[in-house]
């Protein structure tokens, strides 16, 4: 069994890259007058906390690594590191990257650690950045556990993992408008994501994809971006703050000021932690279907379009 | 890559791009073009809470807001514009205009920029619709 494999740690590596690319896109869009919109306190926020996710990685990546290899210790499975064993666990962590992303999306707990990435009003490169601190807390290196029991050995799923982030660096960005159709139809591009982040009733919880749309495509949370309805990028409900530490712990510090409240159930408290962002006990809040059925019950004639369930009585076509 | 070279590349890189951004003049903070504007910043926050009136900074930067609800205010964050209710705030009167401490982790302060006859009337505004 291979104990020792050691792969580039792709991410740091590809920090220069980053760099240049946010320049070329400022200058782009500077130069042109279109394309996206920087945004100084905007910005710094974004590369602050792209700093800082890199930060607790390197004081806390020794927990997910040393269960990681835990598990390795009592497999029997080994694939060796043959270079098609490379690409099936690339495309195998992309499918774990896709539930990962969509449990980020329909858990708090987990929620709490990606919404960050989340908060900026701007779609630029920098936004890319924009990652969390919180990972380790959401537990959700569990979901690499079986690549490594099949055999996959956690350094080249780490590698795999760093790949999976840099590809998704470049899709970040209104520079680019649509790529060639076979690939928008196989790959994760700037507009699938832009779906992604859309604030809209219609683009919430869409497009997880990392790398391949196609588990989107297979998992029915597929969006695509209307020509009729550009993204409004941010949160249901804006941050008023550039502070990054608030960025990074105020879904957290809401998780905690919910479940301490007086005169709850256990099952209620719980339900705060886990239910999907906007459950509450009460019902004074809104989850994503909420919005989307208050959005339906305005606007009537989207339903059965792109992003909205049909209506009772058939489908609608667009 | 070794951290004696991340770390001073993360740095100057961070603090490049954030003076570029500034010198490139895109620090400027939003403006709400009018009432319309600032009706619709509101509702873009709170949809189900459409505003009954709106009162506009001389400088257009921020908006009182007033729904069924409660009063609000709406102001810039950076280039865009973010809103709250304002129950439980805290006003206090600064050089510049006023101060609102909210009971909210996500929007813990806000430095509105207001002349003095708007400084003097928001608070008792605020007060009134809160």
């Amino acid at each position: 069994m291979t104990d020792q494999l050691s792969y580039p740690d792709v991410v740091t590596w590809a920090v220069p890259f980053f760099m240049a690319a946010i320049l070329a896109e400022l200058f782009w869009i500077v130069i042109k007058g279109r394309g996206g919109r920087y945004e100084t306190r905007d910005a710094l926020t974004s590369l602050v906390m792209g700093a800082g996710n890199v930060g607790s990685g390197l004081l806390l990546g020794f927990i997910a690594y040393g269960f990681f290899m835990a598990l390795w210790q009592i497999t029997p499975l080994d694939l060796g590191t043959a270079w098609w064993v490379v690409l099936l666990c690339f495309v195998l962590d992309d499918l774990r990257y896709y539930w990962v992303h969509r449990f980020g999306h329909r858990i708090r707990w987990v929620w709490a650690s990606h919404v960050n990435h989340h908060s900026s009003q701007h779609y630029n490169l920098t936004t890319a950045l924009r990652q969390t601190w919180t990972g380790t807390f959401t537990f959700m290196m569990l979901v690499r556990a079986p690549l490594i029991l099949l055999g996959f050995h956690p350094a080249m799923v780490l590698f795999c993992g760093g790949l999976n982030l840099i590809y998704q660096f470049w899709i970040h960005t209104e520079a680019i408008g649509k790529m060639p159709r076979w690939f928008e139809a196989v790959m994760n591009t700037p507009s699938h994501h832009r779906v992604h982040h859309g604030r809209n009733a219609r683009y919430l919880d869409a497009n997880y994809a990392g790398v391949f749309i196609v588990w989107d495509k297979m998992f029915g949370t597929f969006v695509p971006e209307l020509e009729a309805e550009r993204p409004d990028y941010g949160l249901v409900r804006n941050l008023g703050t550039f502070n990054p530490v608030r960025v990074a712990f105020h879904e957290w510090v809401g998780i905690f000021r919910d479940v301490i409240q007086p005169g709850l159930t256990w099952r209620e408290r719980l339900m705060y932690c886990l239910a999907p962002p906007g459950w509450s006990h009460d019902g004074s809040r809104d989850t994503s279907e909420a919005i989307k059925r208050k959005h339906l019950s305005r606007n009537p004639q989207d339903a059965g379009t792109p992003g909205f369930p049909a209506p009772p009585d058939g489908p609608v076509q667009n | 890559m070794p951290l004696a070279v991340l770390l001073p590349l993360v740095v100057a890189g961070i603090a490049g791009i954030a003076v570029l951004t500034y010198l490139l003049g895109l620090s400027r903070p939003a403006v709400l073009a009018d009432t319309a504007a600032a009706r619709a910043a509101w509702c873009r926050e709170f949809p189900d809470d459409a505003p009954r009136r709106v009162v506009l900074s001389h400088d257009r930067h921020a908006a009182l807001v007033e729904t069924a609800t409660g009063s609000g205010i709406v102001w810039p964050m950076g280039a865009d514009t973010t809103a709250r209710y304002l129950s439980g705030a805290r006003i206090t009167r600064t050089a510049t205009g006023l101060r609102v401490d909210l009971p909210d982790y996500t929007a813990p302060r806000i430095h509105l920029a207001l002349d003095d006859d708007e400084a003097r009337r928001w608070p008792t505004l605020m007060e009134a619709s809160a």
